[in-house]
């Protein structure tokens, strides 16, 4: 049972069940967006240009115009990918596990949170498929029958793992953001007065109307759809980092890499779900839904992960020397502590295991200036973390003869930033079009979670 | 289509539980609450149950069997190719059929969902009371033509008794959700 007076409040103010309705809907009933909004679009649709014009040079001219070079074969595509799929982490990190947990603060993020995963891994997805030069082709990862044979794909190939793991994981956590809105839907399509959007959020609603059998159907799907995904989340990471720990590389075959790099993506992504309720809080004035005491579990959260992730690098620092591998000793040791990379592998020490320590102090915790430049410095060093574990191992491996520099091209550049703005343009959408948190789950911890400040207070 | 029924609205879930108790415990039969979001103790006092989970199990079960033998046909059987000096059924199709469970159970699951529930995209509803999507509670009882006028006017009495903020009697909608609560 939840007691608010020990926990603290999950939602401010003692809202009846109308005014939940009301004050989550109040952006979305706006005449029109703010004009933020549309500068938001402007720059989203800038950063999509940039990013399609290096996709047409690239599929027209070939992967040669990235700076990827015979021996570092993966560079900011394989980069950036690891990097969005760890933020694609967080919205099923957040409601499926906090749903497992019965965590009821997860109301008013995981819509949120899911929103976000989505978005992301279709940016993540993007960049495998065109790193395979001939996207075109793309459709030859697929096991069908064909007329090669029938010569099937690699089913013990960490790289059709992906493919799996991936596609899975787009379409659960997909199928699972979209039956969350289906009763807030229904509920957009009972209040509005327009006959364009009751026509629209009437297809979107399925017909819900929220009998008691319906509700309890719609509950347990979501249970054991959560129940399902989650060892999904745990997955999804461990076989991204089986296309790395597989390999002989040093520096990659350790068999720390999977938690290791699980941690790693649900670290990033809380990250960014910190960074997004900040601004979403802010700018829609959800105050009263996010309160400081949720961001403040998940600050606590961050520090707990970022003991782990500086836990993790120890431990392949020390089994580089434990293991008494000259190779891994030089990769550790003289290619990451010292020599070209220094500054990332630097930066990812600060950014992921140093500086998310301060959230062990409450002041910083309260102040959200701080906690929200911390939310992207963490996000920054979970780059240079996928960074260092590509460009160094692979830059610098066992014959100095074949060692060779990595430096990105425009291209790499212009297409990361693409991937940027398709992920900004599905949140102003989402922002935009969808109830920003799930009012029917708000509105069914409410009641429990608010201190009642009359004197029906402690009855129940 | 003649039969209408009877409403009572309520605008708190502790109430309408106890409303709903009090119902059954006068053998009256609810045909249906709608509520603004789920209520675990109605569940209890309706006898609700669902087997959804019995399904998920089973679609699962079925999509690890499967995707193994068609794990097995093709390495095996189709195509038996050598390579890495691994065994042709190795241990590592583990992993695609983890990941492949999920995927059938997640998507059997959720078209079960929808199946069952009778709800897709485009169907039209009327609900019996819009409000009941926002903060209203709503329970819907029948007024078949076996219930004396006696009995409709105890259900009456209960549900004012037991804390109903409005009682109306309406003829069902066109496209009424049937359902059926026993």
């Amino acid at each position: 049972m939840y007691k608010a007076e020990v926990r603290g409040e999950l939602i401010h103010g003692n809202k009846s069940y109308k005014q939940i309705t009301r004050e989550i809907l109040t952006p979305f009933e706006a005449e029109r967006p703010p004009k933020w909004w549309y500068v938001g679009i402007f720059l989203g649709v800038a950063m999509l240009i940039t990013g399609l014009w290096s996709m047409y040079a690239l599929v027209t001219t070939g992967i040669g115009i990235w700076g990827l070079n015979n021996n570092v074969a993966w560079g900011w595509d394989i980069i950036n990918f690891v990097w969005w799929i760890g933020i694609g982490h967080a919205g099923t990190a957040f409601s499926i596990f906090l749903l497992i947990l019965r965590q009821r603060w997860r109301a008013s993020i995981n819509r949120a949170a899911e929103a976000m995963t989505v978005f992301a891994v279709l940016c993540a997805g993007l960049f495998p498929m065109l790193h395979m030069g001939r996207v075109w082709d793309a459709f030859f990862i697929l096991p069908y029958p064909n007329t090669r044979g029938p010569i099937w794909v690699n089913f013990n190939s960490p790289l059709f793992w992906d493919v799996v793991a991936i596609s899975t994981y787009l379409m659960a956590s997909g199928t699972f953001w979209y039956m969350g809105m289906i009763p807030d839907f229904a509920s957009i399509r009972e209040r509005t007065t327009s006959k364009l959007k009751r026509k629209i959020y009437s297809i979107l609603s399925f017909g819900w109307v929220g009998t008691a059998r319906g509700w309890l159907r719609f509950e347990t799907a979501a249970l054991l759809l959560g129940g399902l995904t989650a060892p999904l989340v745990v997955s999804v990471h461990s076989i991204v980092s089986m296309d790395f720990a597989t390999s002989v590389m040093p520096g990659w075959h350790t068999t720390i890499f999977p938690p290791y790099f699980v941690v790693g993506a649900i670290f990033s992504g809380f990250g960014m779900v910190l960074t997004l309720m900040i601004i979403v809080r802010k700018v829609f004035k959800y105050e009263d839904f996010v309160t400081q005491g949720h961001l403040d579990a998940i600050a606590r959260i961050l520090t707990f992960i970022s003991l782990i992730m500086g836990t993790a690098y120890l431990t392949e620092l020390f089994i580089a020397w434990y293991g008494g591998t000259e190779y891994e000793m030089f990769t550790f040791m003289k290619n990451r502590i010292t020599g070209d990379y220094t500054f990332a592998f630097w930066a990812m020490i600060t950014c992921n295991a140093i500086i998310p320590q301060l959230f062990w102090f409450k002041k910083i915790r309260k102040n959200l200036a701080i906690v929200f430049i911390m939310s992207i410095i963490i996000n920054i060093g979970m780059w240079f973390e996928r960074y260092v574990i590509v460009v160094t191992s692979l830059s610098k491996d066992f014959l100095p003869s074949t060692w060779a520099a990595y430096h990105p091209t425009i291209y790499d550049k212009a297409f990361f930033i693409g991937t940027l703005g398709i992920f900004l343009l599905g949140l102003l959408f989402f922002f935009r079009f969808i109830p920003m948190m799930a009012i029917s789950e708000l509105k069914g911890i409410s009641k429990e979670t608010s201190i009642k400040k009359d004197e029906d207070h402690g009855k129940h | 289509m003649e039969s209408t029924n009877i409403i009572g609205i309520y605008d708190d879930p502790d109430v309408v539980v106890a409303a709903a108790k009090k119902l059954r415990e006068n053998n009256v039969r609810i045909k249906n609450v709608f509520t603004p979001f789920p209520i675990h103790e109605l569940w209890e006092v309706l006898g609700l149950k669902t087997r959804l989970p019995v399904m998920t199990f089973l679609y699962g079960f079925t999509g690890l069997v499967v995707i193994y033998a068609f794990l097995y046909w093709t390495s095996v059987v189709n195509y038996p190719l050598k390579f890495g000096g691994k065994p042709l059924n190795t241990l590592s199709f583990v992993i695609i059929m983890f990941v492949g469970t999920i995927f059938v159970a997640v998507l059997f699951t959720l078209i079960t969902f929808f199946v069952r529930q009778k709800i897709g995209p485009g169907k039209e509803v009327t609900m019996i009371d819009p409000r009941t999507t926002d903060d209203k509670f709503a329970i819907v009882i029948e007024k078949s033509p076996d219930l004396t006028d006696e009995d409709i006017r105890k259900i009456t009495m209960i549900l004012k008794e037991t804390g109903a903020v409005e009682i109306s009697e309406k003829a069902r909608p066109d496209n009424y959700i049937e359902e059926e609560n026993d």
